[in-house]
């Protein structure tokens, strides 16, 4: 085994082992915290796949920033932050199974899909800044442009939704 | 699909910068940039000013773009010997083509006719019938300080054009990333306006979380399908990934777990067996105009793309998906009718019935009758469209009835409230009953031009047991529609009764539309069925 | 496995080029880190002296005894400022491909991110007259 295999293994087994953790534990916020762990496992793995560019979009867009808006999504909840018994419930078992079900169909044709797929990933920079550039700037321009239309929509409903008191900065007519 | 695109980098290394050809594709512009506009209005202008500035603005926007849509199609090149007409734009992105801009169409129409839903303001006694402050708690002083202030969100309007811009960009889309951002956008302002009822707001918000979760959930099980088509074909784009399957490049499990992956979304939108659990509770939460609007142009996009999909990038595949549709179609009747007659609240009926449409819809789909040269057989294409237009009028007309039958509390959406309707308002009643003997599908009515359209193509496409199947469907809805307008006309009002409010000229024109279009397709469907003809197949 | 595939691999992980060669030094920045972090810990674990007390024990607030728990409910306009720093980084993660390609495909890509930026900055200008940017 490469040493590149062999951290992927790690990275791996550190990506299922935390996210594990993120839906067995009893505590909100560390299920939040084993998110942070999980994706940046994932990074790493994009990274050995040489999927560079995704692997810092993964660091600095999920672990920076989704997650704590996660976290601040839980903040502003009044649910306590203790150890919560009835977070798990006797579904589990059913779930479970069903996440097992789901992997093991998605793992086969995955596996089946790919099995002898070969990606060099030292002569071409596929997953580099510069060809994601050239992609979203030259081919890709629309769907990119439509996407600050997707944020800025999600923007003014988030204002919408949150903005209290009118009165509070609100300009007067 | 980075890897592909380095590779045709490097063959057309030549075209230097992205070629957009706005003349193709400016509808969708315009739609986008009033949005811009009205995000702009909401935070320069004046509070008093802003509902009339938006609501002008929308409808302007909106029949600007129907317009363009209008001048788009005048001149599209013909393609492929003349069966399509059309051509990609946007890099590959976009395919602007007769079904592309038909679909076009209706959304505006449908929409135009939802602003002026939306902007409806004399049922409510001079306010919207959204929240007035969406931020403030259900029955805190908060909410009574916003509602004598009379305060509303006009940011409905602009985040309805973003909605209307997703679901125009969602059926032209050529490849599967341009549909799925596509899909987001049509979405989210979607979720948003479902939470923002001014009256029985939690109803509404736990139809805004319902609506947004199960959204989430199928947009995942879309993407991943995407992945997994991808994996199969190296690309994205609709004709690549027919190429793909075509030549047959890999192993078959990818491109059926892809197919069926991708299928769960784009039938979660449609609402389709056995993905439609959230329509009821959705269609009921919602404001209703926001309810008219998602169950009449939301369907037509998201069948659209269905339809795009299937047909162009997986018809090679056809006796794959096939079987599941079949089942789908099947059973999306079955739930929709039976469900129906037990319904007791009109917004839940009326959701009920979509679904069943959504069935009718999909045997018109399932029975795939592509084009010939020169012939006046009725494709699959030119019946759903058709359906789609004529069920888009006739519901949203029937949710806008909805809005008008009201008591103390707002609307009064329990059916026992609507008996003996027809003594009180027997134009408004004859007006629902119209419409609902169109959903049935009576003769003279848009519902029977529609349902023949889709039955005959679905027969002459091998699907005569699906036929069969829809018919008895209708039959068993008959019972429904009949006993609502039987309530309407031949039942004692119970206690008070209901009460017609005089709505606004604004509702009025929605209904007087949603009756001119359903009679009008009844009577002489034969200009709107020509249009959809000569729409052509889609571009590849 | 084969020893020649990890063979070709591994003389190319030690020369500092090629795709994971340039990796090396980030990967033994994280290596030697955790390493010094651990070792920290664990020396200053084997010389401190280690008397646990009820008072020791409570959070450090700048010598003031801590008031009820350490978790509070945050006001909801709390969250358009995370949502806004997420619209942001999206916003400043496509600028490095942008800067990758803008000296080859030039002014065109100039337009397309200013549409980009344009529209978001659309977004930050209603939140601005929101009141949504004061911190009061």
């Amino acid at each position: 085994m490469s040493v590149v295999g062999l951290l992927f293994l790690l990275m791996g087994a550190m990506a299922v082992g935390s996210a594990l953790l993120v839906v067995t534990t009893a505590r909100l916020v560390h299920s939040a915290l084993w998110l942070v762990v999980t994706l940046g496992a994932l990074a790493g793995c994009y990274l050995l796949l040489g999927a560079e560019f995704v692997a810092w979009v993964q660091i600095l867009i999920y672990v920076g920033a989704v997650v704590v808006l996660l976290l601040f999504a839980l903040m502003l909840t009044r649910a306590p932050t203790g150890v919560q018994t009835g977070l798990t419930t006797g579904n589990r078992v059913v779930a479970a199974a069903t996440a097992g079900v789901v992997g093991l169909v998605l793992v086969t044709v995955v596996v089946a899909g790919f099995g002898g797929a070969r990606v060099s990933v030292d002569e071409e920079s596929v997953g580099s800044a510069t060809s994601m550039g050239d992609a979203i700037f030259r081919h890709w321009v629309l769907p990119f442009e439509v996407l600050s239309v997707l944020l800025l929509a999600a923007l003014v409903g988030a204002i919408v939704l949150s903005r209290g008191r009118a009165s509070s900065g609100e300009e007067t007519p | 699909m980075i890897a592909v695109h380095g590779s045709v980098l490097a063959q057309e290394i030549e075209i230097e910068s992205p070629n957009i050809a706005y003349s193709a594709i400016y509808p969708i512009l315009i739609v986008f940039g009033v949005a811009l506009v009205g995000v702009l209005v909401e935070a320069f202008a004046p509070r008093p000013r802003r509902y009339v500035v938006q609501t002008v603005l929308a409808a302007a926007g909106l029949g600007l773009a129907f317009v363009g849509t209008v001048l788009v199609a005048g001149d599209l090149p013909e393609t492929q010997n003349g069966l399509a007409r059309g051509g990609i734009e946007a890099e590959g992105a976009l395919a602007v083509d007769g079904p592309t801009l038909f679909i076009w169409g209706a959304i505006l129409l449908l929409s135009f006719f939802s602003v002026l839903l939306f902007a409806e303001r004399r049922l409510e006694s001079g306010v919207t019938a959204f929240a007035g402050q969406a931020a403030a708690l259900p029955g805190t002083e908060a909410e009574r300080e916003a509602s004598t202030r009379g305060l509303e969100h006009t940011e409905v309007f602009p985040l309805m054009l973003f909605a209307v811009g997703g679901m125009m960009l969602f059926p032209a889309s050529n490849d599967l990333l341009t549909m799925f951002v596509a899909l987001e956008v049509l979405s989210f302002p979607l979720y948003l306006l479902c939470g923002l009822a001014r009256r029985r707001r939690l109803l509404s918000q736990e139809a805004a979380v319902k609506y947004f979760l199960l959204g989430a959930f199928a947009s995942g099980f879309f993407l991943y399908g995407i992945a997994l088509v991808y994996g199969y074909a190296g690309t994205v784009t609709l004709a690549g990934i027919d190429g793909a399957i075509t030549n047959r490049v890999g192993g078959d499990g990818l491109l059926l777990a892809g197919i069926g992956l991708m299928a769960v979304g784009l039938l979660f939108k449609i609402g389709a067996a056995p993905f439609h659990a959230w329509t009821p509770d959705v269609y009921q939460g919602a404001p209703t105009a926001v309810t008219g609007f998602m169950a009449a142009c939301t369907k037509v996009a998201a069948f659209g793309a269905l339809l795009r999909v299937f047909y162009v990038a997986f018809g090679g595949a056809q006796w794959n998906w096939m079987p599941m549709m079949w089942i789908v179609a099947a059973l999306t009747m079955g739930v929709g009718c039976v469900l129906t007659l037990t319904q007791t609240d009109v917004k839940r009926m009326l959701a009920y019935s979509s679904i069943a449409h959504a069935g009718f819809l999909l045997t018109g789909f399932v029975g795939v009758q592509a084009a010939t040269r020169d012939s006046d057989d009725m494709t699959s294409l030119v019946a759903v469209m058709f359906y789609l237009l004529a069920y888009g009028f006739t519901t949203l007309g029937a949710f806008a009835v909805v809005t008008v039958v009201r008591d103390s509390s707002g609307e009064a959406t329990h059916l026992s409230r609507w008996a003996g309707l027809g003594k009180q308002s027997p134009v408004l009643a004859g007006v629902f009953a119209l419409f609902m003997l169109a959903f049935l599908g009576l003769p003279a009515t848009s519902g029977f031009m529609a349902k023949w359209a889709v039955f005959t193509s679905a027969w002459a496409g091998d699907a005569q047991l699906l036929v069969i199947i829809a018919v008895l469907a209708s039959v068993i809805t008959a019972f429904v529609y009949i006993r609502v307008i039987v309530l309407m006309f031949f039942a004692d009002p119970v206690g008070e009764g209901p009460t017609v409010a005089m709505p606004s000229v604004l509702t009025v024109v929605t209904i007087a539309a949603g009756v001119v279009v359903t009679v009008a397709l009844g009577v002489a469907p034969q200009p709107v069925l020509d249009l959809a003809h000569q729409a052509g197949e889609f571009v590849r | 496995m084969p020893t020649a595939a990890a063979a070709s691999i591994f003389p190319r992980l030690t020369r500092m080029d090629g795709y994971y060669g340039s990796y090396v030094p980030v990967l033994a920045i994280i290596v030697v880190g955790a390493v010094l972090v651990t070792a920290m810990f664990l020396g200053n674990r084997l010389l401190r002296p280690s008397r646990p007390s009820p008072e020791k024990q409570l959070t450090y607030e700048s010598g003031v005894d801590p008031v009820g728990t350490g978790w509070a409910q945050i006001h909801l306009r709390y969250y358009v400022f995370a949502y806004l720093y997420v619209v942001f980084a999206v916003d400043a993660v496509f600028l490095f491909p942008w800067a990758t390609v803008y000296a080859g495909l030039g002014w065109v890509t100039v337009g397309e991110m200013g549409v980009f930026i344009g529209i978001i900055a659309v977004g930050l200008v209603y939140a601005w007259r929101k009141g949504v940017l004061a911190w009061t």
